[in-house]
């Protein structure tokens, strides 16, 4: 870590500084930071999102959205899926990063191949998931019916099991990233740490517990954070998934709700209003996350 | 001695398994779309399912250049994607710069607001930009789509170079103007250089970021033939529903870049550099 020379730059250096990250600082102020204030605003009007009519009607939207059953919906449907995809992909991550920093012939290439899931687009992880799991003609539901599990083709798209389905889809979409943060972490940790436990005979679990749990608790708290915020704003991969089997609404999260109020019902005011719902939901859980492991933050 | 053996010999199955297991569903359905794509329609639907196929065809790729508009998307990504890298990459090269180089008030806040946009999810930005974008006429055109997606890049570019460059000793450059030589030639031909391996990964990185967005394109793109591909392949998914060999050609087709740049990067990733690398 290099450290710019002390205080006393002179002022011609400093507004050369100023200058040279004026570019990055007015595209983030720009394209970022004004569009969300700008929907703090838009959700004060009622607006129709494709014509340039607009009407103040101050709290209305937020009034509206307290009164309907969809928006709940939405809520408790976005918290199901959030809270099921986080807890499996950090149990899945850990444990894969565990196996992966272990030696054995071939690591390589296995670390390589266990990320791909990550870095594909989402439409064709989605594609390829609606194929494994078509109902007549999918390769799962041949093996359940071959394996004797299932008698019947299991519609795992359909309203009774789609959201089962997307959510182990996105946990083999996502656990890669939890995978990756936690083996960067664990290839720091000193060799003599493990070294002095096998001495005091400690078991594996032990071991992991004692020695490998409090090295990766810093880590852990980024990455359970950052995949919450991810998880509870996804939008594509729910919404592809939850698209033209017609079960989508059993699917629908807060985001997809958003998107559906601005684009399918042309309601711009309402839609921004839900976004700034989420917001202010993601501000108050990242609050009382800090403020309820604040040992962990610090170490992080 | 022997019980110690054994003992060790079975974790090391385990640990074989294990490894095996997390091969097998990162890669099968990945070996199923190809396989599926060399497929001739009958054998895609045989029960029960042939693994490789028996009859193996190019028909699949050969539909899907000719009679859809997958090339035009494949374009247009490439050209999206490439501009996106490069106002991306100079603009938050030089920030990065003027962030580890210069102290001048404020450099701090500037930082925690770069981290602080990681807290503004697509969905959040993009439903006023969208109507921002409708304001300024600039609707249905590749300009927006670019900007959007740098939106969405830059706070992540910036927060990987500026780690990066923290970690070039100043001293050097500081060696190079004693000896003479101005700000830029110093910063053109010492930092440069060390920088490059970070400043390719990293623009590896974006690129792999916009060519999979979906989002910004669905919502700011209307015209068919302006569509980059994850929208485009969608709206043929929806077209061609049970033509499953074409569909799983057109994966493949996407995916075949995405990973190309993902291999050449990926000793970087793995390298240390942690959450901070990766977004999404």
């Amino acid at each position: 870590m290099t450290q710019p020379p002390s205080q006393g730059q002179p002022w011609r250096q400093q507004l050369i500084g100023v200058l040279v990250v004026l570019p990055a600082l007015g595209l983030i102020l720009s394209l970022i930071v004004y569009p969300v204030a700008y929907s703090l605003w838009l959700s004060l009007l009622e607006k129709h999102s494709f014509f340039p009519q607009q009407r103040f009607i101050g709290l209305e939207n937020y009034l509206y959205l307290w009164g309907d059953a969809e928006f709940w919906t939405s809520l408790w449907l976005g918290v199901i899926y959030s809270f099921w995809t986080i807890l499996f992909q950090i149990l899945l991550g850990v444990a894969a990063a565990l196996i992966l920093n272990e030696s054995f012939v071939g690591r390589g290439l296995v670390r390589g191949i266990v990320l791909f899931p990550y870095m594909i687009p989402t439409i064709v992880a989605v594609i390829l998931w609606k194929w494994l799991l078509n109902d007549t003609y999918g390769v799962v539901n041949y093996w359940l019916f071959a394996l004797g599990i299932a008698r019947d083709p299991i519609s795992f798209l359909g309203t009774d099991h789609i959201m089962l389905s997307t959510i182990v889809m996105s946990v083999w979409q996502f656990f890669p990233f939890v995978l990756l943060s936690i083996l960067a972490r664990l290839q720091t940790i000193p060799e003599e740490l493990y070294e002095a436990a096998k001495v005091d005979g400690a078991t594996p679990l032990r071991r992991f517990v004692h020695v490998t749990l409090p090295q990766i608790r810093g880590i852990l708290f980024v990455v359970v954070l950052l995949r919450s915020i991810w998880m509870f704003t996804k939008f594509d991969t729910v919404w592809l998934m939850g698209e033209g089997a017609g079960a989508g609404r059993y699917i629908r999260t807060l985001p997809v709700y958003a998107y559906m109020r601005t684009l399918t019902y042309y309601q711009a005011g309402l839609g921004a209003a839900i976004a700034v719902i989420m917001f202010a939901i993601l501000m108050v859980s990242t609050a009382l996350y800090f403020g309820l492991f604040r040992e962990e933050a610090d170490i992080g | 001695m022997n019980g110690w053996r054994l003992r060790h010999r079975s974790s090391r199955a385990l640990l074989y398994g294990g490894a095996l297991l997390l091969v097998l569903q990162a890669a099968f359905p990945f070996f199923w779309m190809v396989s599926t794509s060399f497929k001739p329609p009958r054998e895609v639907f045989a029960q029960p399912p042939t693994f490789i196929p028996g009859d193996p065809t190019w028909d699949n790729f050969g539909r899907l250049f000719t009679t859809t508009n997958f090339l035009i998307y494949f374009r247009n990504s490439m050209a999206v994607c490439g501009l996106t890298v490069l106002l991306t990459m100079a603009v938050s090269a030089a920030g990065a710069y003027s962030l580890t180089r210069y102290r001048y008030p404020g450099r701090g806040k500037i930082a925690g607001l770069i981290l602080c946009t990681y807290m503004f999810a697509p969905i959040m930005v993009v439903i006023p930009f969208f109507i921002l974008v409708k304001k300024l006429g600039i609707e249905n055109t590749h300009f927006a789509l670019v900007l959007a997606l740098t939106s969405f890049c830059l706070p992540f570019t910036l927060w990987l170079l500026r780690a990066f460059f923290q970690t070039i000793p100043i001293e050097l450059e500081q060696a190079a103007l004693v000896d003479g030589a101005g700000r830029l030639r110093a910063v053109i031909y010492v930092v440069l250089p060390l920088a490059l391996p970070g400043i390719v990964a990293t623009s590896i990185f974006t690129f792999i970021l916009a060519w999979n967005d979906y989002i910004f394109t669905r919502i700011l793109i209307a015209s068919d033939e302006l569509k980059t591909l994850p929208v485009g392949v969608q709206d043929l998914f929806h077209s061609a529903l049970t033509d499953w060999g074409l569909i799983m050609s057109a994966g493949m087709m996407i995916t075949i870049p995405a990973l190309i740049f993902f291999v050449s990067v990926q000793r970087y990733l793995i390298r240390g550099w942690g959450a901070g690398a990766v977004k999404g």
